[in-house]
């Protein structure tokens, strides 16, 4: 086997060597009668020719991805990726190394990790960066139990235009502390302001709020949190497309106290669903009640700066059952992926393709309005994600758009049963589509 | 090193944008002046030349798999094939959007439905979800599927029972599941004492939280009876599979009695760790626990011939994660099951168990193994003999990057009075005698310089990128992010000559 370098006379001397006469002798304590009798019914091996023709056979049963573009975001944004991200990202040594619990042999994940949790404070404006969450979904639960940790009370307010993945999980995770988790109704795409002030009391122990919510609509955080901040409650803002904070305000400028955040949008792609990634923010002064693995500078023996996983007092394997959380393996190599992202595009960089998403994003919207065959459900700013309610059925749309290589965009019917979303879509729209695809899908829509 | 900031050039730019800017759209016509951020968010200014430099170099900085032996016990570092990182990145899987049309991504189903049968047999279970990211998140999940068991059943249970000898997870798991951990001691073999389960295990109990082979390395032989214990209260036995590549082809912990499984991708099965993820932290279960699973999962229709996800229903803990599964993380599972077949799984796990007790029997005449007995594996010794030298293993473990090498995990697992001091070896299949034979040279050789020449070792690492660092100052420092670094030299009057960072 190609994979298991020691050959099998050299394992009858090994054995010799440790005292045994067979193999069976050092698996002794397993009781004869639980082992395996037969081999495992699984396929034999295959060469690797053989395997790459069989997953390439696989592949091929999935559209093919590559010549379509996507008009779905809902949580997950196709961008272009630079090359030098997957490249980078390949060496050996970021690819096949453990979690960096020995920084002699780990500078370059530790100090990368440094480095992007210097990135995501100055786009969230946030004192503090938890780097690596598994994703947008957990991040946001991890921040919900982090925020009944800080403020001892047991209730939180949900807005219903969090990522419903999202809103589902936190449910998961709250159910084994039996939280009362308040739904926030919407208006017009947006927090229903009137129903947060009725909403808000002294016994909630944090808000959540997505913006750009899933609407693809931006909430106006600044007046969400004078209501919230109005009692002790803390807000926590959820970002699911990362992206956005190239143009928008940082949540740390329009008084989030917790931001949780989908780092997919940085350098990451689709993968059908992951591996992608989240970061966590806050204020130093909430420091302690963060989950998950931190890194800061330090100095070794020879007085050199240095990176070290710190504040380590919080984690599992340490604290045990006391610990913030259970999170150990997380997304370390996606943390590189963004960093590696963020720092080819630099400020100016993000900054051009933020605008380029929402400017292309409103062309969109605009040519969909004036072909007559969509209109506006809701009247709200938005980003790069936009409803619009169709005059034709959305399943004859979408087929429309998939027959020309358009991965379709999401039925909000899927996840919103009230009439006014009957017969809508979610469009999302990011850089890789150019005016011409736009036009195109337009155009295909229109006809 | 100088951080990316340090490099930054004013005017310098390592993007490229399209031609087409939309600049006939004006972005205040579209947006309200409150939503956008006056000042551009400052990041750093360097071109794609300075990024593929600055990143090369910090991967220098780095040991990984590649570069040579990394026995970290308890971490399975075994090779990661390289023909499974192109599979996973083929285009068809990596542009696949997670909410696309179920007929585009018949493929991509395909692989997650094909592998959940996979994995049910090479475990003895009977449905897995593929949801969990990683192994504590398996954990959880888990845990979360217990409690809702019970819950079901009207019969609500506090307390999870989890040995002395388990990962840090298992106890944060069960505390994130609102259960009340109650920890069971190890006996003199190294193994769950039944006597104390015996007393523990009671109608307030939800189950036992098992490791086998256990953290130490050593199967427990008192399986039948633990199961039994724990299955007569009622209770369930859930199996952390951190250690599953012991197992391969030899025991099914299905056969073994228990009722679910968390198995980590990224290490039995091969995927890369990536410097602490991502990862896949899979669980199995029987088919009682079926209706718990995390929704979606994925389902054939054999009537269309087409799989699809299935929402599992009212009883179903939820989701615990966005969409559904860390695809790539599956494809490349996959691909390693079916490039091993039967008897490449059960020769991967002889293998490490010849290995693990190959290292202890060369080491044991120089380091007290925790216990003396045959392991799975991987092994664990002690470094409690150098001591009265003034050497502690962490001395040891640094000393070995010295010569080159990862030290093997140390201080877990650690309880009193045998495992303290511990230095766990688990070195995998995918080492070859000539290897471990250079390591265990290596060790033996840094036995005699700690009798011989301490200080060798107290000071040890002296030939790696950095030596030892500063612990205690990163903490009261709390220096995060860069900005922190800029405040501090402020606050401190920093000179270039006076302070060296």
């Amino acid at each position: 086997m190609r994979y298991i370098p020691t050959t099998e006379e050299q394992k009858k001397e090994m054995l010799k060597e440790i005292g045994v006469s067979s193999f069976e002798d050092l698996i002794e304590s397993i009781p004869q009668n639980l082992r395996l009798k037969d081999k495992l019914n699984i396929p034999e091996a295959i060469s690797e020719s053989e395997l790459e023709d069989k997953i390439y056979r696989l592949a091929k049963k999935n559209a093919d991805f590559n010549s379509m573009k996507p008009l779905i975001g809902a949580g997950s944004y196709r961008h272009f990726i630079p090359e030098a991200v997957k490249f980078l990202l390949q060496r050996e040594e970021f690819w096949t190394c453990y979690t960096p619990y020995q920084p002699e042999l780990s500078q370059g994940t530790l100090q990368s990790i440094f480095e992007y949790q210097s990135y995501i404070s100055r786009l969230t404006k946030m004192e503090v960066i938890i780097p690596s969450i598994y994703d947008g979904a957990s991040a946001a639960a991890e921040a919900a139990l982090m925020s009944l940790r800080l403020t001892h009370k047991n209730k939180i307010i949900v807005s219903n235009l969090l990522h419903p993945h999202y809103r589902e999980t936190i449910k998961t995770y709250l159910a084994p502390h039996e939280t009362e988790i308040i739904d926030l109704p919407y208006k017009n795409g947006l927090v229903d302001m009137e129903k947060l002030k009725i909403l808000i009391d002294e016994d909630v122990a944090s808000i959540i709020i997505q913006s750009p919510n899933f609407f693809g609509g931006i909430e106006d955080m600044a007046k969400i949190s004078e209501i919230v901040h109005s009692k002790s409650v803390l807000l926590i803002n959820v970002i699911v497309e990362s992206m956005s904070l190239g143009i928008l305000k940082a949540p740390g400028d329009i008084g989030a106290d917790i931001v949780a955040g989908n780092a997919q949008s940085f350098g990451m792609d689709l993968n059908y669903g992951g591996p992608y990634n989240a970061y966590l923010g806050t204020r130093k002064q909430y420091i302690r009640q963060l989950p998950g693995r931190i890194v800061g500078e330090t100095v070794d023996v020879d007085g050199k700066r240095v990176f070290v996983m710190t504040l380590r007092a919080r984690e599992q394997d340490i604290r045990r059952e006391k610990a913030t959380s259970n999170i150990c393996t997380n997304h370390n190599l996606n943390v590189l992926a963004a960093n590696i992202f963020l720092s080819l595009m630099g400020t100016e960089g993000l900054y051009q393709i933020s605008l380029l998403n929402a400017k292309s994003a409103h062309y969109l919207e605009n040519l969909l309005l004036k072909s007559g065959k969509f209109e506006k459900v809701f009247n709200y700013p938005f980003y790069n994600e936009f409803l619009l309610k169709s005059k034709e059925d959305i399943s004859t749309v979408n087929k429309k758009l998939l027959e020309n290589n358009f991965i379709p965009p999401l039925k909000i019917c899927e996840f919103y049963q009230a009439d006014n979303l009957k017969n809508v879509l979610l469009f999302a729209v990011t850089e890789t589509l150019s005016r011409d695809n736009l036009n195109n899908a337009a155009k295909i829509l229109s006809e | 090193m100088k951080l990316i900031f340090e490099k930054s050039v004013k005017g310098r730019d390592g993007y490229s944008l399209p031609q087409d800017l939309f600049d006939d759209i004006k972005i205040e016509e579209c947006l309200p002046e409150y939503v956008i951020s006056k000042n551009k968010k400052i990041l750093s200014e360097v071109s794609e030349v300075d990024v593929v430099r600055h990143f090369t170099k910090l991967s220098k900085l780095n040991y990984g798999l590649d570069d040579g032996f990394y026995p970290l016990g308890s971490c399975t570092m075994k090779y990661n094939p390289k023909i499974n990182e192109k599979l996973a990145s083929l285009s068809n899987f990596i542009y696949a959007h997670p909410l696309a049309p179920e007929n585009t991504v018949q493929g991509c189903l395909e692989v997650a439905y094909d592998l959940n049968k996979l994995l049910c047999e090479i475990t003895g279970m009977d449905e897995y979800t593929m949801a969990p990211a990683a192994g504590a998140h398996g954990e959880l999940t888990g845990i979360l599927i217990m409690r809702k068991y019970f819950v079901d059943r009207g019969n609500i249970r506090h307390k999870m029972l989890i040995p002395d000898s388990a990962h840090g997870t298992n106890p944060a798991s069960a505390a994130m599941g609102g259960f009340q951990v109650v920890e069971v001691k190890s006996n003199e073999k190294g193994t769950i004492n039944l006597k104390e389960l015996v007393e523990l295990m009671d109608e307030d109990t939800v189950g036992l939280m098992l490791t086998n082979p256990n953290t130490v390395g050593l199967y427990d032989e008192g399986i039948e009876e633990i199961e039994k214990i724990v299955h007569d209260k009622g209770g369930l036995l859930y199996y952390d599979g951190a250690n599953l590549n012991a197992s391969l082809g030899i025991i099914r912990p299905g056969d073994a009695g228990f009722d679910i499984v968390h198995l980590n991708l990224h290490k039995t099965f091969s995927t890369p760790h990536g410097g602490g993820g991502p990862g896949a932290g899979v669980i199995g279960v029987k088919k009682d626990l079926i209706p718990y699973l995390p929704t979606p999962n994925v389902a054939f229709n054999s009537d269309q011939k087409k799989y699809y996800l299935l929402d599992a229903g009212e009883k179903s803990i939820g989701m615990v994660r966005a969409f559904w599964a860390n695809f790539s993380v599956l494809v490349k599972t996959y691909a390693w099951i079916l490039s091993m077949g039967p008897d490449g799984l059960y020769n991967a796990s002889k293998t490490s168990i010849i290995n693990a007790n190959y290292v202890l029997a060369k080491l044991k005449k120089y380091y007290k193994p925790a216990y003396d007995r045959y392991c799975g594996h991987e092994c664990t010794v002690t470094g409690r003999e150098y001591k009265k030298y003034g050497v502690k293993t962490l001395d040891i473990a640094k000393r070995i990057m010295d010569y080159g090498m990862h030290p093997p995990t140390i201080y877990f697992p650690h309880f009193e009075p045998y495992a303290e001091e511990t230095i766990m070896v688990e070195p995998t299949e995918s080492e070859s005698k000539e290897m471990l034979d250079k390591f265990i040279d290596i060790m033996i050789k840094i036995s005699d310089e700690a009798k011989t020449n301490p200080e060798l070792l107290t000071t040890a690492p002296h030939i790696t990128p950095i030596r030892r660092t500063n612990d205690a100052l990163a903490v009261k420092r709390a220096i995060l992010t860069y900005d922190d670094e800029l405040k501090l030299k402020d606050e401190l009057n920093y000179k270039n000559e006076n302070i060296e960072f």
